[in-house]
Parts: structure tokens; C-alpha cells; sequence
């Protein structure tokens, strides 16, 4: 089931297996590490809603109602021994709810895109959702993963390489799943989580980024202050 | 112990470690920092690389020791080296001299640029330091210090560390230091010599050699020659013909109407004095021999013109004053104000309070007098409207009655109250407006009244104490708003068009890390405006006055529906910072408020009947009569009508409608029914789609857009749905709280497509909702049948069940989704309460925006490159920085140091190329040399002149030294005949054209045998330095210990 997953973005991708996630149900609340913001989004019916309650539930329901703008839910899994939890909007992917939920992209570190493998146009359609993205996003550095849904499904159009090739182009995570089956589902939010712990700066949050520091020096101890540097005059 | 040892001794063997007095105490204090350094013993080094001294890194470790209750410092000074070097020599050598010693002789590192001074009087590349802790303690009885240097020796001695240790006595000002340094069998003693004159017998090489050799008194003859390294250093102050050309822009032109030399929305940029101050030029002769060179009080063989090597530093002005740093820093100084607008202004004049009190509510009482119609049913801003007519008539003829600082102030807290009853139940309110006059003056909204206060200030303000010029408020304004400029600022073509030509280039989008706003937008020009205002005119009151007038604007554009300029349209930018946003808010709000009344206008020629008609059923009859009544009267202006009538629409009819209305047409609706309906509200046809029942095409209703939402909204909406929690209920609930969008939407179709289906609607909402599947019926046609996707036809599920309480209401008549008047006053109150600090606060991110563009600028002229990599820092660092909210104030500090910094490095650049004469260079070769010696300038602390004297750079600092001192000499002749009168100048002048240098350093070395011609031969060192007011010399003597 990890061979689903390739990472596009860079650098091999590490099925070590420290990723676990905390399924059993333990206290979560104490040092969790950081609070991430995550996104969902991508055509209407392509399964959104279900992996991510494939994800937090672990349950599959094939009679889930179309989102209304967007819904929300939590999860704290732990990644190296980090605890993170995790908030995800799962959004609505009609035409019409687009201009509702965009304000929702901003401050999300990871964003979600999903297509539905046995739907040509809505992996067509990948394309504009990039570009709501690189609009509404509020930050440059956010983590993208290219999600291919129900591949569990007899009638695939989208080959498992257009995925690949299109995810490459864009710097994306890859992977095709199945909120059915269950196939790469978990994979694919670990994964991502990891990469946004990664990525410098993009996680540490207000109360977190004091520890910043300045790489830049303005000269040093200058001219005639200081304790006995000094020119000859 | 020792008594366990040998029990049956009875003499008992004692160590005694013990301290007696404060002198052993210290000694051993010293020794145990010594030792906690481990710098016993010895171990050498590399021999010292040329220029180390200044490449390298230097470390230095601290620790504090007492003398009784006397604090001093204990400092450790060294060189970074590599350790592996170290280590491979680390076992003792008994015949070698210390590192130290050694290090007296070498002249890799002689001068070094920047140095500590013991380093550059000695040549060491370690030593430690006991100095007096605080920095106004000194040292100064003769006894203390050789009580100090003493215990030095002793520590010394017990310790077997070989790195010199010295003490600091005398003032430290003084810089004065003695030590020593002992190894196996050697000792070296470091003495010093500080006066405030020179003798006239040192005053030349020859006389401070024969210092030297009398101070090693070698016994040897004749002696060993005596190496001599000597360095003069010449300060050119005086920059003849060149004259620092920034002048400070002229503030008085600005004043006096005539925008001169700077204009708004432009920052200034530059020092306003040379950054520039000294050049310091140093000859070298790094090895000479005694006898080759003769320097003695008639005759000097040191020409600086021959001198063998030439190097040269510019000593920068301190933080010198830079307009763009200034200008920054203050704008940010605003953020510490506490102040409000008003206390500021200083509009809270409580003497006059009573009497004025009194005229308002006579004036209010007065104001509603004249109309016939009893206020009733009118609305709340409505009432505002006619109200203000009145106020403007009023104002054309005579003096209005109010007070405009008590009117202000009240407004003020009105602007509260008004919020508040925004939210209470609307008809409440107005009841309580109809009570009979005088109307309490606290149900009034503030809208009106501003306005013609504004007016009242500005008037008032032009002929008195107001902080801000009108003909600078009039400039200002213009260029925050050039659509008043043009007759006709309803125009709303003019916000849209901003979307600027500019935004292609590379800076435009900074605004998307700084979060601040685009440089072509109103909220990046009101920062500069509100900049250049706070250091140019007024300070602190002029900000508080244009922001006054800036919310009284916003007001105005408000309520006479003219579009705010220069701001993008559409819902508020996000990545922009939170004013930006609430003024793009405003716009939604304007631009909906004026397609609503214009909307109306054009109904009413060819509507009104039906449309009058159709809200008179849906309002009571009581209702009805009032309104008809109203219309007649005040109903002349729609403009002021509008409000009051949507506002009834939405509030009381619509959701009486809902709950009434709405389940009865729902219980007796089929479609069939629906069918007779008129369509309303139709957009355009939906491609080929027809309804699924009757086959007539689908039509694309006209839709309610959705709210915009600035991200503090945002956030508070974000957080209510996040506090539904992830259960069945809250999700459930979540979708409830955002399906008015779909319900408006729904019932927007229906209205347009009489009869339709949820099956049609989705095939339009939700294309991938209704499944198409072609099959065979019984004739054996290929049909195409389609249904509903299985999670649309969940019994119950939120689309049906919206579906159903669905009415057919085109989207005008509807409650509004987005209610603009409420919105739009929550944005006038927000902004009417920002402190000057909250608004410096918001816009300085601007600011830096639009320094660093500036700074950017300015560096393009010049090609610097570290200057290029410092801005880039500056702009990951600010982008950082200014991203979260609330950013510290050290770190916003930090930002404005950069930018000032980078600003003075440019300003330097320039001079120095000025000076240099980078521009008026001929030949390309020699000006791409010259190019680059002016930017080592600026990076490195010295710089070598190829060529020294001779080269082209040479000729050139050659010129400056000669016309500085050809100037010099055309000063009155009494001073010219002082000037002359020493000989010390006359010698020098006999050998060049040269000034007389400001310093003279001289280091001479041998090695000699001492104390007797039998000892071991040692080096002996001694450094120099003789400037007009001071002299020193500071001696290494090293003796042999072994016999003596």
C-alpha cells in the first residue's frame, strides 16, 4: 500500500516507518508539537469527504452528503515522535460554493487536491484549482499533495503516470488511493504532514517562531566604543 | 590524613593550603582561572600567516575575581586556530622560548586594521587581561599596581602558563597595560610609556632608537642591527571642491503650497551629511634596516610618495543622518503613542460641554420640526438622510449650531450605541424614534452629523491652530482621491481601472510577503501620506488630523455611493494587510449599495406599481398607509430612501414572509402551480438544458454574490464552525450555518425556472450529481435517462430539505446575504477608532514596503553588490517578520536598522564615488579598477592601493592630500606663520607636498642577549606611536632568568 505514494518534491521518499499515527485513542492533547491547517479541495465528487473521514473515522460511507461549503474536522497524529494535530477543511467542490471557500486557503500549510481517477474531467479540471490556489494562498511555501482517488473502481481514465507526470510538474506529493478500500489513505496525510514539518518556517506558528533568528550582522563591535579594538588614531 | 598515614609519628607533616590574606587569595584566584582555562604550559602555534590578525576570528573569554572587595576582570584574548595544529605539538618543549616570545619578532601582522591594541603594540595572538571590572575604577596608587604585577608574577610562576598576562592600570582611557610573560628559564617584561607630548628628541627615529637601545642595555658591541617596521598615517578631513550635495528637501516650499522638491507618495532618500568623514591614508615601510634610512630632527628620508606600500580607510560618520531612516523610524515611533485621535486634537473642551449640550438638542429638536410627516416608520439612516439635507442647507447660509468639538465627541460614543443597536431588534428602535421631539440624542446614528462636521472642521481648522495646512490637506487629499479632482467622482470606472500598468514589474507583488498592500493602492499612499505628514508637518496631530479626515472621506464616499479610489475591486485581498482589506470591504459595500439604489431608480419608472404593490402585501396595513404617505413626501430622493426601505425588507417583511408565506405556498406549490408563475430574476440561458417536466430551457438565475469577508470576519467565522466540533450534530449544524448561500441560490432558480426540479437545479449546481445513463425503453430507442447520484437522494439530506423550503424569490427581492449598511458602519466604526498608533501599526508594513522598494531603487543606480544581498536578507527577513500579527517591536526595530543601514552604505558609496571622481573617468580599464577599489572601500576595513603612490588610484589621493593642504595654506598668514614655526613641519614639508602625518608608528625589533652578553639571545620589541596629543611606547624587553 505505501508504494502508492511517490514524492515528487524532492529527495527520497523515506518509508522508514516512524510514521505512526495515534489511532488508539490516548490523550492527545498534551505535547502536541503544533496545530497544522490542512486543505481539501478539488472537483465536486471525487471523493473528498470520504477520504478524510476514511482518515479521522477509518470508516467509508457510500451515501455522504455533498459538503456544503465546508466542514471541518481533528486529528493529532504523531510523526517522529512528534505529536502534530491536524485541522482539515474539507471544502465543497461545486462552481458555485468556489467563491465561498477560498477565503478558507489562507493559513493552511498543507493543501489537498483530489481528482477521481475514473473521471477524466475532473482531473482536467487540476489545473484551475492550482491556480485558485497560487491566488488565494496567503503563503508561498505550502505543501501540495495530488490525491487520485477510487482506485478501487473498475472503470479507471486517468492513468496512474498522468498523476505522476502532472504532480512533477507542479512540485507536488503523489499518490492514488482509495477512500474505499482503504488504499493509501493514511499514507498520504502522513506523508504530507512530515513534509510540512520539513519545511523550515512553515510550521512554527506565532508563539513558536521567537526562536527565529537573524542570520544577518550589521559589522560587529564598531569603531571607537568598544573595549580595546581599536584603530591606531 | 597524614595522621593516618603514619600513625605512629608524632610529629605531624602539615600542608597548608589555606589562605592568609586577601594578597594569597587573589594569587590563587588568578592561578585557578588559569588553570580553568588551561593555559599552562606551552604549546606552539603555527608561525602567524600575513593578515590573520585581521581575517581570522578572535575569541575572548571572561571570568570575575575580587581583591578583597575590589572586582576585576579576568579576559582571555585569542586567536581562533585550528586545534589539530595544536595538539600534534602539545608536549612540552624545555628549551623553547613561549609562543609568545616569539611572536614579539614576526612582522607578518605588523599595523593590522582593526585590532585589540595589545595585539597591535605587541604582535600577540594570545594573551589574558586583568583589568578593574568597573569601568570608572581604576588602578592608579604606584603601589597597587606593582602589588598587581607582582601577583601576576607569582601566578605566573606557580602556574607555568606561558600566555603573557597583563594588568590594566591607570584610567582606562589611558589604555595602559604592564605584564609579563614567563617561560623555562626567560621572562619577557611588557612596559609602557604614555605621555600627552611628544619630546622633542623622540620625535624622530633616530631618538626613539636610541630609547630602545639604552632600554636594552645589550653588553654586547657593536650591537645587532635593529629591524624597523614604520607606518604614517595622513587624515584628509578637509574634501576640497567636493561639497556633499544632499541638502535636506525644502520644507518651506511644501508649506507655502508649492509642492517642490518632494512629492507625496515619494520617499526622500539620502544622508544629509557627508557619511563620508575622514580618509585615512597609511604609508608603509614594512622593512628597513638601521643605517639604510636616515629620520632624524633636520633630515627625513621618508617620503610617503616612495613609501613601498599604501593602504587606505575611510572613516564613516556615525549613523549619519539619513532621510529615509528618519523618515521610517519616526513613522514607527507612532506605534508607542497611546493617545486616541481626539486626545490628540484636543476636541474634548469640557467648559463649553454644558451650554453646548443645550444647542444640540435644540438643534435636533429644531431639525426634525420642519418635516410634516411624523418620522414613524422611517428608518434609522433614512431619518440621517433627510436630517443631513437639512444640515446642508443650513450650513450654506448661516453658522450651524454645533459645536463641532462637542459634536465630535459625541458622535464618538454615539458610534457606539450604534453598533450595539444595529443588533437589537430593529422595530424596538424605531419605536423608540418616534417618540415625540426632542429625539433623544443618543438613538441618533452618526453618519450625518460627521459629515457636516467635517465640513465645520475644515473650515475652522484653516484659519487657526490646525496642525495641518489646508493647502497641504488639499494636496493630500487630491492625491489620495484624484477622482474629486474630475467633476464627476460617481463615476465608479475610476477604482476599476486601477488595475495598474505597474504590475508586472518584479517589486509589485512585495506586498504579498510583506503583507502590506499593492504600491499603487490607496492604503500604500495614505502610508506615505501619513509619513510624510508626521515628519514634515505636524507631527503626531497632522497624522491624527489627515486620519480625521481621511474616515470623514470614507463616510462621505459612503453615503453618496462614490466608489473608493485606487483600490482593487472585488472581496478584500487577504494577503494585504487588515486597513487595505477594510477598505476594499467598504468598496464591496458602496458598490452594492449603489447597484441597489440605482436599481431602484430605474424600477421605479417602469415598476413602481407592481413592485409598491407587491411590498405593500407583505408588510402590515398599518405599514402601508405610512410608507404610501412617506413616499409621497420624502420619497423624492431615492437616494435617501433606499436605505430605510431595504432595510424594512429584509428585517421585518422577508422573515415574516418565510415563516408565514412561505410553508402555505410550499404545501399547495406543485410545480404545476408554479408553472403559472411569471419568470423572475433570469441571467441567461443555461446552454441547451431544458427542464426536465416541460422541456423549456433552463435558465441560469441572477444570484446574490456571496459576502466578502475581510480576515479578521474571517477568522471569527472560521473559529465559530471549528467550535461545532467534528461530531455527526456539529457538522449537521455547520452545514445548516452555511446553506443560506444554497437556499438563496435555490430559491433564485426557482424563481427564474417556474416548475423545475431539484433534478434541474443540480444539473446546473451540480452537474456530477445527476448521472446520465443511456438506455434501451421498450420501442428499442436509444433514450438517455438520468437521475440524481445516490447521495443526493438520501432521504432528507440538506440539498432536498433546502429544496423544499425553497419559494421562488429572484435574488433582489430576497434577504440580502451580505447586508452592506451594517457591514459598511461596523468598517466606518472600526476605522473611526483606530489610534494613531493602531493606524501606524497597520501601515507599517507599507512603510517598509515602500522603503525597500526605494532602497532597491537607489541601489540600482549604484550596483553594489553586498548591498544587493543585504536587501534580499532585509526582504526574507521583513516577509517573515510581518507575516504574523502583532510583530515585536525589536524586530520591527531591527527591519528600519537595516534599511537605515542600507541607506548610509549608499549614500557612502556615492560619496565616495564622488570624491573619487569614479564618473569622470577616461580611460574604461583604469575606471573599472577605480570602481572596484571604491566598493573594497566600503566592505573591508583597509584597503591596499595597488601601486601605492604611483598607481592611478595613488595620483588621485595623492591630489585630494595636496589641495587640502594647498587650501590649508592660503589661511591667514599669522596662523600660516604658527603653523610653520615648529620644525618638526618644517622638516617634513622640505620632503613632500604631503600635510604632516596625524600619526606616526614605528616598530622596532632585534634580538639580543640580556642581562649578560653570556644570557640567551631574546627578542626585544618596542612599538611606537606618536599623534599631535599623544605619545607611546610600549617595550617587550625579554631577559634570561637562569642566572639571575
Amino acid at each position: 500500500m505505501r508504494g502508492h505514494l511517490s514524492s515528487v518534491k524532492g529527495g527520497e521518499p523515506d518509508w522508514g516507518g516512524q510514521l505512526g499515527s495515534e489511532r488508539s485513542g490516548v490523550r492527545m492533547d498534551e505535547d502536541v508539537l503544533t496545530t497544522l491547517k490542512i486543505l481539501i479541495i478539488g472537483e465536486s465528487g471525487v471523493g473528498k469527504s470520504s477520504l478524510l473521514l476514511r482518515f479521522t473515522d477509518d470508516t467509508f460511507d457510500p451515501e455522504l452528503a455533498a459538503t456544503i461549503g465546508v466542514d471541518f474536522k481533528v486529528k493529532t497524529i504523531s510523526v517522529d515522535g512528534n505529536k502534530a494535530k491536524l485541522a482539515i477543511w474539507d471544502t465543497a467542490g461545486q462552481e458555485r460554493f468556489r467563491t465561498l471557500t477560498p477565503s478558507y486557503y489562507r493559513g493552511a500549510q498543507g493543501v489537498i487536491l483530489v481528482y477521481d481517477v475514473t473521471r477524466r474531467d475532473t482531473f482536467v479540471k487540476l489545473d484551475n484549482w492550482l491556480n485558485e490556489l497560487e491566488t488565494y494562498c496567503t503563503r508561498n511555501d505550502i505543501v501540495n499533495m495530488l490525491v487520485g482517488n477510487k482506485i478501487d473502481k473498475e472503470n479507471r481514465e486517468v492513468d496512474r503516470n498522468e498523476g505522476l507526470k502532472f504532480a512533477r510538474k507542479h512540485s507536488m506529493l503523489f499518490i492514488e488511493a482509495s477512500a474505499k478500500t482503504c488504499d493509501g489513505v493514511q499514507c498520504a496525510f502522513e506523508e504530507l504532514v512530515e513534509k510540512i514539518i520539513q519545511t523550515p518556517g512553515l510550521w512554527e506558528s506565532e508563539n513558536q517562531n521567537k526562536g527565529v533568528k537573524l542570520t544577518h550582522r550589521e559589522e560587529g563591535p564598531g569603531g571607537g566604543a568598544c573595549g580595546g579594538y581599536c584603530s591606531m588614531l | 590524613m597524614a595522621a593516618d598515614s603514619e600513625p605512629e609519628s608524632e610529629v605531624f607533616e602539615i600542608t597548608d593550603f589555606t589562605t592568609a590574606s586577601e594578597w594569597e587569595r587573589f594569587i590563587s584566584k588568578v592561578e585557578e582561572v588559569l588553570n580553568d582555562w588551561k593555559l599552562i604550559g606551552n604549546s606552539l602555534g603555527k608561525p602567524l600567516e600575513k593578515g590573520i590578525f585581521t581575517s581570522g576570528t578572535w575569541e575572548e573569554k571572561s571570568d570575575e575575581i575580587s581583591f578583597a572587595d575590589f572586582k576585576f576582570s579576568v579576559t582571555h584574548h585569542y586567536l581562533v586556530q585550528d586545534s589539530t595544529d595544536k595538539e600534534g605539538k602539545d608536549e612540552v618543549l624545555e628549551d623553547v622560548i613561549p609562543q609568545s616570545m616569539q611572536d614579539l619578532l614576526c612582522m607578518n601582522n605588523d599595523f593590522p586594521p582593526r585590532a585589540h591594541c595589545l595585539v597591535r603594540w605587541y604582535g600577540l595572538r594570545e594573551f589574558v587581561v586583568i583589568a578593574p571590572a568597573a569601568n570608572h575604577d581604576a588602578v592608579l596608587s604606584e603601589s597597587k599596581c606593582n602589588l598587581l604585577l607582582s601577583s601576576v608574577s607569582i601566578a605566573l610562576g606557580n602556574t607555568g602558563c606561558q600566555v603573557p598576562l597583563f594588568v590594566q592600570i591607570h584610567h582606562k582611557w589611558r589604555r595602559m597595560y604592564v605584564g609579563e610573560c614567563q617561560g623555562h628559564g626567560v621572562r619577557t617584561d611588557f612596559e609602557m610609556v604614555h605621555l600627552r607630548k611628544v619630546p622633542n628628541q623622540y620625535t624622530h627615529l633616530s631618538g626613539l632608537l636610541d630609547i630602545f637601545k639604552s632600554k636594552i642595555g645589550c653588553p654586547l658591541t657593536p650591537l645587532p642591527p635593529v629591524s624597523i617596521a614604520i607606518r604614517f598615517t595622513y587624515v584628509l578631513q578637509d574634501w576640497q571642491q567636493y561639497f556633499w550635495p544632499q541638502q535636506p528637501p525644502d520644507i518651506d516650499a511644501l508649506v507655502g503650497g508649492e509642492v517642490g522638491g518632494l512629492e507625496f507618495g515619494k520617499l526622500p532618500f539620502g544622508a544629509c551629511e557627508d557619511p563620508i568623514s575622514e580618509l585615512h591614508l597609511a604609508t608603509t615601510w614594512p622593512h628597513l634596516t638601521e643605517g639604510i634610512i636616515v629620520d632624524n630632527d633636520v633630515y627625513s628620508d621618508l617620503d610617503p610618495i616612495q613609501a613601498p606600500h599604501w593602504s587606505v580607510r575611510v572613516r564613516k560618520a556615525e549613523n549619519p543622518q539619513c532621510l529615509l531612516g528618519d523618515f521610517v523610524t519616526e513613522f514607527f515611533k507612532i506605534c508607542r503613542r497611546k493617545e486616541s485621535t481626539d486626545e490628540i486634537l484636543g476636541r474634548s473642551t469640557f467648559e463649553e460641554e454644558g451650554r453646548e449640550i443645550a444647542d444640540i438638542t435644540h438643534a435636533l429638536s429644531k431639525l426634525t420640526e420642519p418635516a410634516p410627516v411624523p418620522i414613524h416608520k422611517l428608518s434609522v439612516s433614512n431619518m440621517v438622510h433627510s436630517a443631513k439635507k437639512k444640515i446642508r442647507k443650513h450650513r450654506g447660509v448661516e453658522e450651524s449650531p454645533l459645536n463641532n468639538d462637542v459634536l465630535n465627541t459625541i458622535l464618538l460614543v454615539l458610534s457606539n450605541t450604534f453598533l450595539v443597536l444595529d443588533d437589537i431588534d430593529i422595530t424596538h428602535a424605531l419605536s423608540k424614534l418616534t417618540e415625540p421631539a426632542p429625539v433623544p440624542v443618543h438613538k441618533l446614528p452618526v453618519s450625518n452629523m460627521v459629515h457636516s462636521a467635517k465640513k465645520k472642521i475644515r473650515k475652522h481648522r484653516g484659519v487657526e491652530e490646525s496642525p495641518l495646512n489646508n493647502d497641504v490637506l488639499n494636496t493630500i487629499l487630491l492625491f489620495l482621491f484624484p477622482d474629486a479632482a474630475s467633476e464627476k467622482p460617481l463615476d465608479g470606472s475610476s477604482s476599476t481601472d486601477n488595475n495598474n500598468p505597474v504590475s508586472e514589474s518584479e517589486g509589485y507583488n512585495l506586498y504579498n510577503q510583506f503583507k502590506s498592500a499593492p504600491s499603487d493602492s490607496l492604503t500604500y499612499k495614505l502610508a506615505l501620506c501619513l509619513c510624510m505628514i508626521n515628519f514634515y508637518h505636524g507631527g503626531l496631530k497632522g497624522v491624527a488630523h489627515l486620519w480625521q479626515e481621511f474616515v470623514l472621506e470614507m463616510r462621505f464616499r459612503w453615503e453618496n455611493n462614490f466608489l473608493i479610489p485606487g483600490l482593487a475591486s472585488g472581496p478584500p485581498d487577504l494577503r494585504c494587510c487588515l486597513l487595505h482589506q477594510k477598505l476594499q470591504m467598504l468598496n464591496c459595500c458602496i458598490e452594492r449599495k449603489k447597484a441597489r439604489d440605482e436599481g431602484r431608480k430605474t424600477n421605479t419608472s417602469d415598476m413602481y406599481p407592481g413592485d409598491a404593490g407587491r411590498a405593500g402585501d407583505q408588510l402590515g396595513p398599518d405599514n402601508l398607509k405610512d410608507m404610501d404617505k412617506e413616499k409621497g413626501d420624502v420619497g423624492k430622493s431615492w437616494d435617501s430612501w433606499s436605505d430605510s426601505e431595504e432595510e424594512f425588507f429584509e428585517c421585518l417583511s422577508d422573515t415574516e414572509e418565510l415563516k408565514g408565506n412561505g410553508q402555505e405556498s410550499s404545501k399547495k406549490g406543485g410545480p404545476k402551480e408554479m408553472t403559472s408563475l411569471k419568470p423572475e430574476g433570469r441571467l441567461y440561458q443555461h446552454g441547451k438544458l431544458t427542464l426536465l417536466h416541460n422541456g423549456e430551457p433552463l435558465y441560469i438565475p441572477v444570484t446574490q454574490e456571496p459576502a466578502p469577508m475581510t480576515e479578521d470576519l474571517l477568522e471569527e467565522q472560521s473559529e465559530v464552525l471549528a467550535k461545532l466540533g467534528t461530531s455527526a450534530e456539529g457538522a449537521h449544524l455547520r452545514a445548516r450555518m452555511q446553506s443560506a448561500c444554497l437556499l438563496s441560490d435555490m430559491e433564485s432558480f426557482k424563481a427564474a425556472n417556474p416548475g423545475c426540479f431539484l433534478e434541474d437545479f443540480v444539473r446546473w449546481y451540480s452537474p456530477r450529481d445527476y448521472i446520465e445513463e443511456e438506455v434501451i425503453d421498450e420501442k428499442g430507442n436509444m433514450v438517455l435517462k438520468g437521475e440524481l447520484s445516490a447521495r443526493m437522494k438520501i432521504p432528507s439530506n440538506m440539498w432536498v430539505e433546502a429544496w423544499e423550503t425553497a419559494k421562488p424569490i429572484p435574488a433582489r427581492r430576497q434577504r440580502r446575504l451580505f447586508d452592506d449598511t451594517r457591514e459598511a458602519e461596523k468598517v466606518l466604526h472600526y476605522l473611526a477608532v483606530q489610534k494613531p498608533a493602531d493606524l501606524a501599526r497597520h501601515l507599517l508594513p507599507c512603510v517598509i514596503h515602500a522603503a525597500v522598494l526605494k532602497v532597491k531603487e537607489e541601489e540600482n543606480l549604484e550596483n553594489i553588490s553586498s548591498v544587493k544581498k543585504i536587501i534580499k536578507q532585509i526582504i526574507t527577513h521583513s516577509s517573515k517578520v510581518l507575516h504574523f500579527p502583532n510583530p515585536e517591536d525589536k524586530k520591527l526595530e531591527e527591519i528600519i536598522h537595516q534599511i537605515t543601514n542600507v541607506e548610509a552604505i549608499i549614500a557612502r558609496a556615492r560619496s565616495l564615488k564622488a570624491k573619487f571622481g569614479t564618473e569622470k573617468c577616461e580611460q574604461e580599464e583604469e575606471k573599472e579598477d577605480l570602481e572596484r577599489f571604491v566598493s573594497c572601500l566600503l566592505e573591508q576595513p583597509e584597503v591596499l592601493v595597488v601601486g601605492a603612490g604611483r598607481g592611478h588610484a595613488g595620483r588621485i589621493i595623492h591630489k585630494l592630500f595636496v589641495n587640502a593642504h594647498r587650501a590649508a595654506a592660503m589661511a591667514p598668514p599669522e596662523e600660516e606663520l604658527k603653523r610653520m614655526g615648529s620644525p618638526e613641519e618644517r622638516r617634513q614639508n622640505s620632503v613632500s607636498d604631503f600635510p604632516p602625518p596625524a600619526g606616526r608608528e614605528l616598530i622596532l625589533r632585534t634580538t639580543v642577549p640580556r642581562p649578560a652578553p653570556y644570557s640567551r639571545a631574546l627578542p626585544q620589541r618596542m612599538y611606537s606611536v606618536l599623534t599631535k596629543e599623544d605619545f607611546r611606547l610600549a617595550g617587550a624587553f625579554s631577559s634570561d632568568t637562569s642566572f639571575f
